[in-house]
């Protein structure tokens, strides 16, 4: 575990794999992974990305809780490209209710601050559609810098849309701590969600 | 085949996979890779293609295209071709390299780049074409331009060559800003150029 300020990084065990099934056929999932055709994510599915992501040496999906310990989304990084010391840095709020928080923006900058303060990367890149607010939002206060527009770019709900490039060096990064202290991040204060019934309990309450 | 003035574009065969264990290991692959400077046996090279000749077999909608480019002497020079396809969002990403440097210069990439940009939008009806190229490579920027490629982003400091941070830009091209290949091979001069006596190898 990392500790935040309003969040802290966990590994991905099985609590947020349960919230997956769910978090996965969202629309926060498709904001931070645009490449993607909107399949409908099975539990088969969900499995199979997590299998994949443990096993990628390039890449870690990393879930980030409440002070109170209620799994809120995933921050993943990806592609890490060792010779350049760079990675794709993506993060979304499974539990819609925090959606555009200070919850999900600790999760960007604790992401941000294991990359460069723990990995030792050099460089973040991050995307967002052009009118993804809350998202551009995260990135703007979180210190990415918009290094451009691919025209045009991919298919988005009967659209060929834009995607908006961003980067972030580590020379550009303060240091979390001080980070932090210039943002004012605030608490939601939103009371735990209940947890989804395990699948081997379900069947042992039928039995 | 497609046949230009300069190259024709041809299957990535023997021929070609023949040299691609000079190309990765010369100057080509340090343009073509941002600063990468490869140290690849022959064996490390058989265990790819041996990847390549597996993955070409799978039923995938993402999988691309590639193309031999040879001279009209039928000399291999390198590959041109879509490194990414996605039939989802009509979206071609094309890589390229000329792996015999005295070739470069000539008009030969941008000869090979015209056929494969005709082919991506005329056959594989593609709505865009991009590619990515650092900004030490004058050389393909300056062809970008000329084709009428747009700069569109400036990944700062996300390439390393010889110890110096440069940046990675991609350049994107909309089906409706390609004029077509005959417009562009009359506003490049590229018939003079392969009737020209000087044409050639450097």
């Amino acid at each position: 575990m990392i500790e935040g300020t309003l969040v802290d990084l966990v590994p991905f065990e099985d609590d947020f794999a349960l919230y997956l099934e769910t978090w996965m056929n969202e629309e926060a999932w498709f904001r931070a992974h645009l490449w993607e055709r909107r399949e409908p994510h099975t539990e088969h599915d969900v499995k199979k990305y997590i299998e994949r992501m443990e096993k990628d040496e390039r890449g870690a999906l990393i879930g980030f809780q409440a002070k109170n310990g209620d799994p809120i989304g995933a921050v993943i990084f990806d592609h890490e490209w060792p010779r350049v010391r760079k990675a794709e840095a993506r993060f979304f709020a499974g539990d819609s209710r925090y959606e555009g928080s200070d919850e999900v923006l600790d999760a960007l900058l604790m992401l941000v601050r294991y990359c460069f303060e723990t990995r030792n990367l050099h460089r973040l890149d991050a995307v967002a559609l052009p009118f993804d607010e809350v998202r551009l939002e995260h990135l703007r206060r979180a210190g990415f810098v918009h290094e451009g527009t691919l025209r045009q770019h991919i298919r988005w709900d009967g659209d060929y849309v834009d995607m908006e490039m961003f980067g972030l060096l580590d020379s550009e990064w303060p240091g979390y701590a001080a980070k932090v202290a210039g943002l004012d991040l605030q608490p939601s204060g939103l009371e735990p969600k209940p947890r989804p019934e395990k699948k081997d309990e379900k069947k042992d309450g039928a039995g | 085949m497609l046949e230009g003035l300069l190259v024709n574009l041809v299957p990535y065969g023997k021929e070609f996979l023949e040299r691609d264990h000079r190309w990765m290991n010369n100057q080509a692959s340090f343009w073509s890779g941002g600063g990468e400077r490869h140290f690849m046996t022959q064996a490390m090279i058989a265990a790819r293609h041996a990847q390549w000749a597996e993955e070409s077999g799978d039923i995938n909608d993402e999988l691309g295209v590639a193309f031999g480019v040879q001279s009209k002497d039928g000399t291999p020079l390198g590959y041109f071709g879509i490194n990414w396809l996605s039939a989802h969002h009509r979206l071609a990403m094309l890589g390229a390299k000329i792996g015999e440097p005295q070739y470069w210069g000539g008009g030969y990439g941008t000869d090979a780049l015209l056929l494969l940009l005709d082919y991506t939008f005329d056959w594989l009806d593609v709505r865009k074409a991009w590619l990515m190229t650092t900004s030490m490579n004058a050389r393909v920027m300056r062809q970008m331009e000329k084709v009428g490629f747009r700069l569109e982003v400036r990944q700062r400091q996300s390439a390393l060559a010889d110890g110096v941070w440069y940046d990675w830009l991609a350049y994107g091209l909309l089906r409706e800003e390609w004029p077509g290949r005959a417009a562009l091979v009359e506003q490049l001069g590229l018939r003079e150029r392969a009737t020209a006596p000087e044409s050639g190898a450097k």
